[in-house]
């Protein structure tokens, strides 16, 4: 490899992430921006950074339930996604069946079922249950796309142990159940983690399903962010403060799970 | 309870075991019927109906298939959507390939301390895409907008021109944000293909004195064709529902020029509350993704062969 | 074994719930049972108490004492001052106000869930009244007269009869020939233009030595456009007007302005709630297209990405000379901690054309659900809103009172917009309400859309909305002016 190459190489990597990058930083500057400067025709790279705009939608708005509601709804449709979908990815690495491949067709099927076909019927179903406006209803929409995608990434997960150790587990004693419980869930945990981390960022990021669903009080930052333009000019700065709310703790998520990350977005079918 | 001792005990616990199978498996099947099944037979149901929550008297009767003749026959800005739709994942999904496999390719080869690199390069496909879409508004804003700026002085935007007020130029930009958003997708998914490649046909073509465009025309795309095919379809699907963009960005404006299926059908349900023939519009759009997915779970099952996952142990 | 049993289950599961969502989505449009009766055992005392003699709000909500209501409107200041004095009413009545504030189209899109699914999550709601037919015809409001004939709710010092502007309050909250609400704010739009210019007299010595005649306040289209193109100096970022071009209701709005000034309509109606021969491409309406479309050249770039938000926000920076906008907004281009320009506007009547001097009316009303679940607090609450006091308190704050006294009050007579409000309400036109109107909308916003885009020519882009609209609202609606 000559070293004009490597120069190239990592001349045209740096672009890309110049590229990447700025947009996401500007919006994080101008968070920090006054109204003023953020309107200016030319754009400001240096300022005197305010700290307005966080207290004033956060507490004046009372952004802040937004938040919470965030939290609330993305570990709810973690865990369930993950209390029903552990248990199905151990079936579907484990046992043999003839409808295998068509069961699991399905589940990939509802990974991708478009929310803008599903939410109006949806809606009506949990009106007649009488869960609209519930967090519980939404967590419900979630759970949709994360429990295939919980049954996607952990089959993959499960597949990598050993089929020895379930064996040497149920001659210790352990009962099929009792080995999934007692010896594979401790030795897939960190895919559970990072499943678990995959499900809470696409809750978090998702937008129709509680635009419909959610009521005022069980909105989440993502819905939160229209209402803030408003007839006397979009308040940039309350905007770039709830997006950077709104993206951060996902990004540092992300980071954390970037391992993982392959597979969880391919269904297991490739490795990172 | 310790190793089975006779066959009736074997024969328990195969039936214990069974049973385990199907309590496991049995939860998850009734949530997505109920939550998911459900409302998609529903859809096709309502599509039957009249069902409209704007208009008196239109409480869901049964109309036969006149809502789909509408849409063959006397619904012009549908298929205009469609066209604008395909135009839509056609280039962005090509560009995003393009680009992501050749970062890809750049990462694998020339880069040693990959994963920071990798971490920074994926920030914008882990954006909320509300988030993506307000950060590129504010870009692109046609006053103040800093992008439009910068275009402007070295001359690629018009002093009179502004992106999303002028027709084509909004239906390229949000290919562009898409390309933006998406890009990394691709990278992550080819370099985890690149990676995971055998070296064997390597040190073979190199020994015969291949060149390195052969070697990656003959050795690299063929043994990548299904993390390619994958990864097409995964990004097509996903083009193909785009939403939460386009509604923050034009809401389908100026005109019709950004106006996806996706869209369409939001504006046909919620706007126009003609939930009978949003119903056609919503089967439709389910129905295109029904089939790319089933062309999805094929790529997958020779992606998974291909780079050695199943099977693999420890 | 498994994988049959898997089968089959997945099979009836789906089916049964596919059966049970299609019974139960119809369900509620089935048994449809008129809502006035279910309301009924919410009105208390079980003997018939003799009315009071002297009304007082007190005593008409003690048996609502502990009552939350809860209300939704756009998260614009009229409501932030509603939200405010809610307060004042909690302490004499002991009924709590909830107040869920949204954007414009998001507020709609939720009061239309919730309506059809007929929960009464909303005690009473406040909506555009381009709204107002699909509700009626829905019979998901309630008629008012119910509770303005009840001695026990009635105030009888509020007297919407003469106490409101007949023709707004008619326009705004009656369908019909009934009566469904009261004005929350009454809005229209009028001419913004900057005074400090008009009146700069190296200004006014150029544009008359170019058009022969004195610059003055626009009266007509040509003055209002030769006006634009003076003014038009986009090498210094300053610009002749601008339009709200974006495809959003916001394009729609200002369009009529130019379109009954030009004498042209939709439709061929009287009032609102009628339907009729479809207008919407007379020669009068592609005229008025054309110049609107005209307008484009001395605006900003961006000017087909703008709706009220962006003119407001170069209105405050003082980049445009005059716009059309809104008398609700006009406080905050005259505030001076938001605007550059506070103080240096003028406010007039939309400028003329064929058509006379006219206006458009839009308005927000309140509206008690046939759902809801205290109708009497509700209406107590509105009819305690509508009141002087409350009424001068919201105006003072970004409202658009109906009521003609608060426009007499010192305090409103000195705002520099008050008189243009008010001229241009004397002459507003009313709009189509009928259930379909909504739809109406969407059809010309996107047309209008097109048309600024340039991918159809005004006459063209007015006969395709002609067409669908006429074949959305069927025989009572025929062409009156052939398509191609």
């Amino acid at each position: 490899m000559t070293r004009a190459w490597r120069g190239a190489a990592l001349a045209a990597i740096v672009v890309v992430l110049v590229v990447g990058l700025t947009p996401y930083l500007w919006m994080f500057a101008t968070s920090f921006k006054t109204r003023l400067d953020t309107l200016s025709d030319v754009p400001i790279w240096t300022f005197q950074p305010t700290l307005e705009h966080y207290p004033e939608v956060f507490l004046d708005k009372e952004y802040l339930p937004l938040l919470w509601n965030s939290v609330a709804i993305a570990l709810g449709t973690t865990l369930l996604s993950l209390f029903v979908g552990v248990p199905a990815a151990y079936v579907f690495a484990r046992y043999q069946f003839r409808a295998k491949e068509d069961l699991f067709f399905f589940f990939l099927t509802t990974r991708m079922a478009p929310s803008i076909s599903i939410v109006v019927p949806m809606y009506l179903l949990f009106n007649y249950f009488g869960l609209i406006d519930t967090k519980f209803a939404v967590v419900l929409a979630h759970t949709t796309f994360n429990l295939s995608l919980v049954v996607w990434m952990m089959r993959g997960f499960f597949a990598d142990i050993p089929v020895e150790i379930d064996e040497a587990a149920q001659l210790d004693g352990h009962s099929r159940a009792g080995a999934f419980a007692r010896v594979l869930l401790p030795l897939a945990g960190p895919g559970i983690a990072a499943t678990a981390v995959l499900c809470f960022i696409l809750s978090w990021n998702e937008f129709l399903y509680v635009f419909i669903l959610a009521s005022f009080e069980s909105r989440t930052l993502t819905v939160g962010i229209p209402g803030l333009v408003t007839p006397h000019g979009t308040l940039w700065g309350q905007v770039a403060a709830v997006a950077v709310v709104a993206t951060l703790p996902i990004l540092i998520f992300a980071a954390l799970v970037q391992k993982h990350l392959v597979r969880g977005l391919t269904f297991g079918a490739v490795k990172g | 309870m310790k190793k089975p001792k006779s066959i009736g005990a074997a024969l328990a616990t195969a039936v214990w075991d069974r049973g385990v199978g199907v309590a496991f498996l049995v939860p998850g099947l009734i949530l997505l019927t109920v939550i998911l099944v459900g409302p998609f037979m529903t859809t096709i149901g309502l599509s039957f109906t009249d069902l409209s929550y704007a208009l008196p008297d239109r409480d869901g009767n049964f109309v036969g298939f006149d809502n789909y003749r509408r849409l063959m026959r006397d619904d012009p800005v549908f298929w205009q959507s469609v066209i604008t739709t395909l135009q839509f994942v056609a280039v962005a999904v090509a560009v995003e390939f393009v680009l992501g496999f050749a970062v890809a390719l750049l990462l694998s080869a020339h880069i040693r301390r990959r994963r920071v690199v990798l971490t920074l390069f994926l920030v914008p496909m882990m954006l909320a895409p509300v988030a993506v879409g307000l950060i590129w508004k504010l870009m692109l804003q046609g006053d103040f907008g800093m992008l439009t700026h910068y275009l402007r002085t070295v001359g690629l935007l018009g002093e009179q021109t502004a992106v999303f007020s002028d027709p084509d130029l909004a239906l390229a930009a949000v290919i562009l944000i898409d390309i933006w958003q998406w890009t990394p997708f691709v990278t992550l998914v080819m370099l985890a293909g690149l990676l995971s490649l055998p070296r064997e046909p390597y040190e073979a073509a190199i020994m015969d004195g291949a060149g390195r465009f052969r070697i990656f025309r003959d050795i690299t795309v063929p043994l990548l064709r299904p993390v390619i095919a994958l990864v097409l379809l995964l990004r097509g699907i996903d083009a193909f529902k785009e939403f939460d963009k386009i509604y923050i960005l034009t809401g389908g404006g100026p005109g019709t020029a950004t106006e996806l299926l996706s869209v369409y059908t939001w504006r046909v349900n919620f706007r126009d509350w003609d939930l009978g023939y949003g119903a056609v519009c919503a089967f439709m759009v389910y129905l295109v993704v029904l089939i790319l997915s089933a062309a999805c779970h094929t790529a997958m099952t020779y992606a998974r062969g291909a780079s050695g996952n199943e099977g693999r142990r420890g | 074994m498994i994988d049959d049993r898997c089968r089959y289950s997945v099979l009836v599961a789906s089916l049964l719930a596919g059966v049970m969502l299609l019974a139960c989505s119809r369900s509620p449009e089935t048994e449809n049972k008129p809502p006035e009766t279910a309301n009924q055992p919410a009105q208390p005392g079980p003997a018939p108490a003799p009315a009071p003699k002297v009304w007082s709000l007190a005593s008409a909500a003690a048996p609502y004492r502990g009552v939350a209501l809860r209300t939704i409107g756009e998260s614009l200041p009229p409501l932030e001052a509603m939200a405010k004095l809610t307060e004042k009413f909690e302490k004499s009545t002991g009924i709590e106000v909830t107040i869920e504030m949204y954007e414009h189209s998001e507020a709609v899109n939720k009061v239309m869930l919730d309506l059809n699914s007929r929960r009464g999550r909303y005690d009473f709601i406040l909506q555009p009244h381009r709204e107002l037919g699909r509700f009626v015809t829905n019979k998901h409001v309630l008629p008012l007269d119910r509770f303005m004939n009840d001695a026990k709710l009635r105030d009888p010092s509020f007297k919407p009869g003469e106490q409101l502007y007949q023709k707004q309050w008619k326009e705004i909250s009656w369908y019909d020939g009934n009566v469904y609400g009261f004005p929350f704010t009454a809005l229209t739009m009028y001419l913004w233009y900057r005074v400090d210019l008009l009146e700069d007299p190296q200004e006014r010595a150029g544009f008359a030595a170019k058009y022969g005649r004195e610059m003055a306040v626009p009266t007509t289209w040509q003055q209002y456009s030769d006006l634009a193109a003076w003014f038009y100096r986009p090498d210094k970022k300053f610009y002749g007007t601008a339009i709200q071009g974006k495809r959003h209701e916001a394009l729609w709005y200002e369009w009529l302005n130019v379109l009954y000034s030009f004498g042209g309509d939709m439709l061929d109606i009287e009032t609102g709630s009628e339907c009729g021969p479809v207008v919407v491409n007379s020669p009068e309406a592609i005229e008025a297209l054309e110049y609107y479309k005209g307008l484009m050249k001395y605006s900003p770039p961006d000017t087909r990405n703008y709706f009220w938000d962006d003119l407001m926000a170069l209105m405050q920076q003082g980049k445009v000379f005059q716009v059309l906008m809104w008398n609700d907004a006009t406080y905050a281009v005259e505030d001076a901690k938001q605007s550059k320009v506070a103080g240096k506007l003028g406010f007039a009547v939309t400028p003329q054309g064929k058509g006379g001097k006219v206006g458009q009316v839009e308005g927000w009303t309140y509206l008690i659900p046939a759902y809801s679940k205290h109708p009497e607090a509700a209406y107590l609450f509105i009819q305690w809103m509508m009141a002087f006091e409350q009424q001068l308190e919201q105006h003072l704050n970004g409202g658009a009172s109906s009521r003609p006294d608060v426009y007499a009050d010192p305090k409103v007579s000195e705002i520099s917009y008050s008189q243009a409000s008010m001229d241009t309400m004397a002459v507003a036109r009313p709009k189509p309400t009928i259930p379909e109107s909504p739809q109406l909308t969407e059809i010309l916003v996107r047309e209008l859309s097109i048309a600024l885009a340039g991918k159809k020519t005004p006459k063209q882009a007015l006969d395709t909305a002609a067409r669908e609209m006429s074949q959305l609202l069927g025989s009572c609606a025929p062409l009156k002016y052939p398509v191609q």
